[in-house]
């Protein structure tokens, strides 16, 4: 499911992080006015609009990501070390790996994956399953630790965690419920010098 | 919107005449009993929801409902996981819990899409189809007052007596335009329903139908049956038999898809069904599957796996006909048109009028589910009321 907001227009900008690398920024404009970000470090702007999407519904109605998705399932979410690969973004694949009992925990990078929609039935197969789910920040990046932390408050199941590939500086991290996707937009200073179209 | 605060909730058992006699596998009957449930949040928004009208549900409804005061509405999978438990191994309420949760959790999706300003389908995942074809239910045998088994059977050993099922859906076409049916059977002679079947696809020959014993006939007379039925090309055997491993066998040795909304019914069930390959559709029943939440994971799970989710309901009032709507508006897994029994319901509780034209409903616009309750009406066909406020 695209985030259900009439979309007056959208602009992905490209922009430079802290540490060098590349990232896609992405702007979408509500009718109504309300503005809402995502971003990808992984140079596919669809995840980046998808985000975007979902951030300007959740600022427009003044509620969390998740209160749009049902509800939370939890308050903290578990971040840890993984150095196991990610499932690659292979529906067949997952299928057959499923069915053939090779996971016990299903580690997805959202923006690998693609959409909120994704990972939303993903997440539903799993819980169907009895599967945990990993969501891993493929950088470590701060705005990816808090995308998969709003995105891990939607799924079901005791498992539930957010990986990367190196030492999280914290062990959980609390649900944001600020209103929309709840990432901390001024934690890269070049965010703000985007030249936005209009 | 830092929260929705529950202020109080008015449950009403309600028992509402049906226009014709019900015959199936499981009852006769002539009424239906639903619990209608009207949840008020602290800033005065209505959400509305109805389940299941036995006492039991009602009762249940009425417990959870008072833990539910002061709780946030936006918060509805807090709402579940505080009533039932995680899981279903910690529901000790069984479907009941189930169905009474259910008509309190969609209360809650209504109070919270009214909040946002968003219809039910757009809160749920979007509102992408403005008219969804329904399907009209037949009874397993046209009956003009509700009768004991015994006097059922004499009437269904009459094969003569299929013509008047016939009839019967014939006047649901002129009526409504039905193009789709459910024929519920008896489970009692197979030589009824293959003549019934037959008589129905020559009267209607373009006419979706599908075919539903309850899971009452044992799995070696329903394979029997089923495979003669399966060149009349019907939609699917909804639990031709039971119970999963039966269903499996039955759907091995036909060509006909079959369905289920018996055997998979909960999230633990669906990996057994997925991986035995037990059933081409799974019939999502609100109440039974216990709220929105549960029916759209089982939606997205099952289409994952190439299996397709259909909605299913019995005889309810307008307010879960048009909660139905709004799902098959907004989860485009759901392919196969909704059950609805509301053209049998001789009143609904709801202000606007929902009809079947052409044999499909209208989203009702506005936010929410776009109804409202009309006091009156439900007061008329009220057999208890409670109202639950702190």
């Amino acid at each position: 499911m695209a985030a259900p907001i009439s979309i007056a227009h959208a602009h992905v900008h490209s922009l430079r992080v802290a540490s060098g690398a590349e990232a896609l920024v992405a702007r979408v404009l509500a009718a109504d006015g309300t503005a809402g970000f995502g971003f990808t470090l992984n140079l596919e702007a669809g995840v980046a609009r998808d985000m975007a999407a979902w951030d300007a519904l959740g600022r427009s109605k003044g509620v969390a990501f998740h209160s749009l998705l049902g509800g939370s399932y939890r308050k903290e979410i578990k971040c840890m070390k993984d150095e196991l690969p990610a499932i690659p973004p292979d529906w067949t694949a997952l299928r057959k790996d499923i069915l053939d009992g090779r996971h016990e925990l299903l580690r997805i990078d959202p923006f690998a994956w693609g959409s909120v929609e994704m990972v939303q039935t993903i997440a539903a197969v799993a819980g169907a399953f009895d599967l945990g789910i990993a969501l891993l920040a493929p950088n470590a990046h701060a705005w990816e630790i808090q995308y998969c932390a709003a995105l891990a408050a939607t799924l079901k199941g005791e498992d539930t965690r957010i990986i990367s590939r190196k030492d999280f500086p914290q062990k959980e991290m609390k649900v944001s419920t600020t209103p929309g996707i709840g990432i901390d937009w001024s934690l890269e200073p070049s965010f703000s010098k985007i030249q936005w179209q209009s | 919107m830092a929260k929705l605060g529950i202020a109080s909730i008015r449950l009403t058992r309600v028992s509402i005449p049906l226009t014709m006699v019900h015959a199936g596998s499981m009852y006769v009957i002539q009424k239906a009993e639903r619990t209608v449930v009207k949840l008020t949040l602290e800033d005065g928004i209505v959400g509305l929801g109805d389940t299941w009208g036995t006492p039991e549900v009602f009762g249940l409804a009425k417990q959870f409902a008072k833990d539910w005061l002061g709780k946030d509405a936006l918060d509805r999978i807090a709402l579940r996981n505080a009533t039932l438990g995680k899981s279903n191994y910690d529901n000790k309420y069984g479907r009941n819990g189930r169905a009474a949760l259910a008509g309190l959790d969609l209360a809650a999706w209504d109070a919270t899409a009214r909040s946002l300003n968003m219809s039910l389908a757009e809160l749920v995942g979007g509102r992408k189809r403005e008219s969804i074809d329904v399907v009209s239910s037949l009874p397993a045998a046209f009956l003009s007052r509700a009768v004991s088994r015994e006097e059922l059977t004499a009437h269904l050993d009459v094969l003569a007596n299929t013509r008047l099922v016939v009839d019967f859906a014939q006047e649901q076409v002129r009526k409504f335009g039905f193009r789709n049916f459910k024929l519920k059977s008896a489970a009692y002679s197979p030589e009824w329903d293959w003549k019934l079947l037959n008589e129905l696809k020559e009267a209607m020959p373009k006419a979706r139908i599908r075919f539903d014993p309850n899971a009452n006939y044992g799995p070696a007379t329903a394979t029997a049956l089923c495979k003669r039925l399966d060149p009349l090309g019907l939609e699917f055997f909804e639990d031709p038999t039971g119970e999963l491993e039966g269903i499996a066998r039955l759907k091995a040795a036909v060509k006909t898809p079959v369905a289920t909304n018996m055997w998979v019914v909960k999230d633990e069930q669906l990996a057994p069904a997925i991986r035995r390959q037990a059933v081409d559709v799974v019939l999502g029943d609100l109440f039974m599957w216990g709220g929105i939440d549960a029916v759209r994971r089982m939606a997205k799970t099952v289409h994952a796996f190439g299996l397709k989710p259909a909605l299913h309901s019995v005889y309810e009032t307008g307010i879960s006909t048009v909660a139905n709507l709004h799902l098959a508006s907004a989860l485009p897994e759901f392919e196969y048109p909704n059950d609805t029994s509301l053209h049998f319901m001789s009143v609904d509780v709801l202000t606007e009028p929902q009809a079947v034209v052409d044999g499909k409903m209208q989203l009702p616009a506005g936010i929410g589910l776009g109804v409202t309750l009309d006091r009156t009406k439900l007061e008329r066909v009220a057999l208890e009321s409670t109202e639950i406020r702190s």
